[in-house]
């Protein structure tokens, strides 16, 4: 059957070339569109998902922002009282006017207490801030935010240093930096010099041993109906516009599950349709159905596996790129998996024309017709 | 396959189909034997019952009454799997119109019998080459039936009924799409094969002209047999 399925395939290059391109653009669009939904959310919400404090503390006002949110004196003392938190600390966020090289960038501006609370979980180079240091989002690195630069928030002139690079920590998809709480402070104060005290927007929390994130965020949910505690991966899930985004990109993936088996079944309902004259012969001369729709099952793996090669070979080289301020990355995830569902869909589909062949009655072929 | 029993021996085989409620006999109570060697041509008018009556002998349909033995093997009770089976391994066709596989070049047409089959490979080869050879189409093992006339795709056909040494080859109208002088060179061709390997034939055919190219003529006339 392997024989007979590679003979035909070599024969109709062109029809087979065509079906294994379609395929192969649309897997390159399934994976670029993954990563483009990837990193659109950690533009977005990457500050959030890659920050120390395992636990946020927002009030309920602030709907999840952290910059609309604003922890009360009463509120942070009831959060640091509760016997399930194991240490607090502010966090303050805003977006600032930053000249960087030059240009002038809207920046957000991330104040962190305690390192252990609200700074990058990891680095990419440099080292941790100190006062009037910041570490930047590597995506900004370019424009003016690299290692050893030095940034001035508008109006008022407080400089900053950047010491450090982080990777995936942007907010909002902009230029993100992330300072100790008093250079935040600063930062605030010269842009507006009666602000005064800040209050922190939110707080980072860490559980006390034997209390997971969860538990801890569910205890301090029950403080006040002011408070609204989330996990670090749910704070930035929940974060307004997040679900939106990944629901939109959702459809655009079903659309795609939908038109991957139209596209390998239609195809190979068609071939079967235009070659059942030989499908009859070949069956009236011995050769058993299930060999016939083994040739046709082997034939569906070779053009999802071709297409689905050409697909991520396509993508590879474009997965290290930028989109606008984007930064995109290989989704080795989504490779898997949508090779998967690419092989279900593919194998799964061409079985209506599988069908059809186990349709075809032999004595077709002595009365000179098709057999369908 | 060389057998003492008949090539063919068909009692008293009867075919009928059920068309909106009402049965149509296309074949009426035929008894027909083939001896080891034979070749008879079937000869009667369209509509008859000669390729019903070559279907039944080769496995391709089941009768409805009736009993078919082909070369010692009683086939009337099998299933379409056991049919499969025994028209790949016993039996030989050479159809009307559709025979060869387009995307398949002459050589590739017969090796398909073996890839089907009994997957001997370098025999089939071996085989594959001899007969292509003898019917005079070592030149074109390579090319694909378009690139073929009429004659040498029905060559080809011949040589694809017999790459699995079959005991009774059914040749259907093989000469229909031919012209005059094309027809006979094919019709000694296939007396020259058959009888060069002891095989036996029937050639369906309404055409009178080539019967002298068989043994023994039978006539069918409204799926009824006359000797």
């Amino acid at each position: 059957m392997i024989f007979l399925a590679l003979a035909e395939m070599l024969r109709a290059k062109a029809r087979f070339g065509l079906v294994i391109s379609a395929i192969a653009m649309l897997i390159f669009l399934i994976l670029f569109q993954q990563s483009l939904q990837a990193g659109l959310l950690t533009s977005f919400v990457g500050a959030i998902r890659n920050q120390s404090a395992p636990v946020l503390v927002y009030t309920v006002d602030g709907q999840r922002v952290i910059q609309g949110s604003v922890v009360t004196p009463d509120l942070e003392a009831a959060v640091r009282a509760d016997p399930a938190v194991a240490a607090a600390g502010r966090i303050g966020q805003g977006t600032f006017t930053v000249r960087a090289d030059g240009e002038r960038f809207d920046t957000s501006i991330i104040g962190f207490e305690s390192p252990a609370l609200g700074a990058p979980t990891s680095l990419l180079r440099g080292r941790l801030p100190e006062l009037g240091e910041v570490v930047a989002s590597e995506a900004s690195a370019a424009s003016g935010f690299d290692l050893g630069e030095v940034v001035t928030v508008e109006p008022g002139g407080y400089t900053l240093t950047v010491v450090g690079l982080a990777r995936d920590v942007q907010l909002n998809a902009g230029p993100t930096l992330f300072t100790p709480y008093d250079s935040y402070v600063e930062a605030v104060r010269s842009v507006n010099p009666d602000a005064g005290d800040p209050l922190p927007n939110v707080l980072g929390v860490s559980p006390v041993l034997g209390t997971s994130d969860e538990q801890l965020a569910a205890t301090l949910n029950e403080i006040s109906l002011d408070i609204d505690a989330l996990p670090r991966n749910v704070a930035a899930d929940e974060t307004p516009g997040v679900a939106q985004v990944r629901q939109s990109f959702q459809v655009i993936f079903l659309l795609y599950g939908l038109v991957i088996p139209c596209v390998t079944g239609l195809f190979f309902l068609i071939i079967t349709f235009q070659k059942s004259r030989a499908l009859t012969l070949l069956h009236a001369i011995g050769a058993s159905s299930s060999r016939l729709v083994g040739s046709l099952l082997v034939q569906a793996l070779a053009v999802v596996t071709f297409g689905f090669a050409i697909g991520v070979a396509l993508y590879t080289p474009v997965s290290s790129q930028r989109l606008g301020g984007i930064p995109l990355r290989f989704e080795t995830e989504a490779v898997i998996v949508w090779g998967v569902v690419l092989l279900v869909l593919g194998l799964g589909s061409s079985l209506v024309a599988a069908r059809r062949v186990l349709a075809i009655e032999p004595a077709s072929a002595a009365s000179g017709g098709s057999g369908r | 396959m060389i057998t003492s029993s008949p090539a063919l021996e068909m009692n008293e085989v009867r075919k009928v189909y059920s068309v909106a409620e009402t049965e149509v006999v296309a074949l009426a109570d035929a008894s027909l034997t083939v001896a080891q060697d034979e070749i008879v041509a079937l000869v009667g008018p369209s509509g008859s019952g000669k390729t019903t009556l070559c279907s039944i002998a080769g496995g391709i349909l089941s009768p409805s009454e009736g009993t078919v033995t082909v070369g010692g093997e009683d086939i009337t009770g099998y299933d379409r799997r056991r049919l499969t089976r025994f028209r790949r391994e016993r039996v030989g066709f050479v159809f009307q119109s559709v025979n060869l596989v387009p995307f398949l070049n002459a050589r590739e047409n017969l090796l398909i019998v073996d890839e089907f089959g009994r997957r001997e490979r370098r025999e089939a080869k071996l085989r594959a080459d001899r007969l292509l050879e003898e019917l005079g189409l070592s030149d074109r093992a390579a090319n694909l039936p378009g690139q073929l006339s009429g004659g040498q795709r029905q060559r080809v056909a011949i040589g694809r009924a017999l790459m699995n040494q079959p005991s009774l080859v059914m040749f259907d109208e093989p000469t229909s799409s031919l012209d005059t002088e094309l027809g006979s060179q094919v019709m000694e061709l296939i007396r020259t094969e058959m009888k060069s390997r002891g095989t036996s034939a029937i050639v369906v055919t309404h055409d009178d002209r080539i019967t002298h190219f068989c043994d023994r003529t039978v006539g069918i006339v409204d799926g009824v047999l006359a000797a």
